[in-house]
């Protein structure tokens, strides 16, 4: 425990809001968007590419949640 | 390296001819998504306007579908059918129902703990998700093709935090999951069949049947094992008899699986992926005999079976989902919402399996595969029933559906409470070995 490395709070926070503002932004357009993403054809992509979007960016956040909270896992010797 | 670029190739090469990637059977064809205009329940007509082609058109209600089953100006998906030669509409479900906010947590608490089990075991969440979506009023195809698209992201995310603990083999998930989407392609041929000979009663039992009897052999044989190496935890690194055996087999060409220590023909990894496949096609989670194949014929850990599981599911759920949003019935809302916990759930589960025995994730998978037995057994009278080949009171059957459903959700807690569980009995002890070690040092 004695050599502790810094937590990643700042990146935890700039995910956080990202991963925030991206929800805020998709159900603020909740019509615009549910119409859109169900067109089916090409515009598969949409709810495809928003998926990889947000397991990137809320996957970052959350590794860096746990991080900070101090859930990490075992240390192998 | 060179040897897994050679991999993705083949599945490169093999993805084109996949045109049918998905569990629980492929996305419906004859569905019409659009806006109801105009009812006119007097003539039995409905004015119709596609979303797709815009255009509009009249069509027959009457039958299964009254005029007050129909929402103006909402988005509808509609199936048909046809009797005295007129075409006429058999179903029109809402397709994105109003979030209030019991379902908006319900839909967060399932994706923690499903995440959470998904982190664990390898596969997790998507037996217990559609159903908990469908029971929230959501359509099926809707909460099939929702929750597909939220399992590839939670399964690249799982996959990632494990492989950076060393317990993913990713060339072993990549040949599972090659002939894994094989085998969804004869699963899929089979329920055909099946749909065709008896109807979607029909379809129902055999999907049942199969489920329960995979589920209660496969996760009996699990228990046990974990129960013999919680005794005898120092049985723990050997491999299964049956693998040592099948090892021994030198039929070209031989595979070797870094991570997993193992070199095997692929005349024998291949089917087991081939399985799975099939059995995902069926029942919609091949994880359940996907992770005791790797471990018990492959001869893998639990540990890393478990892990490479997760990648099997990233290349499945990824084209699973490309057809269902191709199909355009992908809810976005709920995959987001979904994803909102379960990414976080997936990662605490990863970082649990550090932390625990080998037996202890037998012991999870083995809990949860058999009380999901219990939920889907309970609908087999209620499909006997419509076959006609038995009869329910109403009660009954209500009483068999709440049944199958509140065992679910006692699988996910069950689960979830055994991980916790043992990821805070293992944290303790690894902090304690710490002081130990630096007491000592001090002294």
């Amino acid at each position: 425990m004695s050599k502790e490395k810094k937590k990643p709070i700042l990146p935890m926070i700039i995910f956080g809001i990202v991963s925030l503002g991206s929800y805020f932004v998709l159900f603020n357009q909740e019509g615009l968007v549910t119409e859109t993403y169900t067109k089916g054809g090409w515009y598969a992509a949409f709810p495809i590419l928003t998926a990889f979007w947000f397991s990137f960016v809320h996957g970052s956040f959350g590794s860096n949640l746990l991080d900070v909270v101090g859930l990490q896992a075992k240390k192998n010797k | 390296m060179r040897k897994v670029a050679a991999v993705l190739i083949v599945i490169l090469m093999i993805l084109p001819m996949a045109t049918a990637v998905f569990a629980g059977g492929p996305p419906p064809k004859n569905l019409k998504k659009g806006i109801f205009l105009e009812v006119n329940e007097a003539a039995g007509t409905a004015l119709f306007q596609d979303s797709t082609t815009q255009e509009t058109s009249t069509l027959m209600i009457g039958y299964s579908v009254k005029a007050e089953d129909l929402k103006l100006n909402k988005k509808m998906m509609v199936s048909f059918e046809e009797h005295d030669g007129q075409v006429f509409i058999k179903t029109a479900e809402v397709m994105f129902l109003d979030l209030t906010l019991t379902k908006f947590i319900s839909l967060i608490v399932v994706g923690l703990v499903g995440g959470l089990l998904s982190g664990f075991i390898g596969s997790g969440g998507a037996f217990v998700l559609t159903p908990a979506m469908m029971s929230l009023g959501v359509p099926g195809a809707i909460a099939v093709a929702s929750n597909m698209c939220h399992k590839f992201p939670k399964a690249l995310v799982g996959s990632i935090k494990r492989y950076k603990y060393g317990q993913v083999d990713i060339k072993l998930g990549l040949v599972m999951a090659v002939s894994a989407i094989a085998g969804v392609q004869i699963g899929i041929k089979i329920q055909k069949v099946v749909l065709d000979a008896w109807g979607n009663a029909g379809s129902n039992l055999y999907v049942s049947v199969v489920f329960v009897v995979v589920l209660v052999i496969v996760g009996g044989y699990v228990l046990r094992d974990a129960f013999k190496l919680s005794k005898n935890p120092a049985a723990a690194d050997t491999q299964s008899k049956l693998s040592l055996r099948l090892q021994k087999i030198n039929l070209p060409p031989m595979m070797h699986f870094k991570t997993a220590g193992v070199t095997m023909s692929a005349w024998i990894t291949l089917p087991i992926g081939l399985a799975t496949g099939m059995l995902a096609a069926t029942i919609a989670v091949g994880g359940f005999i996907g992770v005791p194949g790797m471990i018990y014929v492959c001869g893998a850990s639990a540990i890393v079976a478990s892990a490479t599981e997760l990648v099997v599911a990233f290349v499945m759920g990824t084209y699973g989902s490309i057809q269902w949003a191709v199909s355009g019935l992908v809810d976005i809302r709920m995959t987001l919402l979904i994803l909102s916990a379960s990414l976080i759930g997936v990662q605490l589960g990863a970082i649990g399996t550090t932390y625990v025995k080998d037996y202890t994730i037998k012991l999870v998978m083995a809990a949860t595969m058999l009380v999901v037995a219990v939920s889907r057994g309970a609908k087999i009278p209620v499909y006997l029933q419509d076959l006609d080949w038995a009869t329910l009171s109403p009660t009954t059957t209500a009483v068999l559906n709440g049944i199958s459903f509140w065992a679910l959700i006692a699988a996910l807690a069950t689960a979830g409470i055994i991980i916790t569980g043992a990821m805070i009995k293992g944290m303790r002890e690894a902090k304690q070995e710490v002081q130990v070690e630096e007491s000592h040092s001090k002294a």
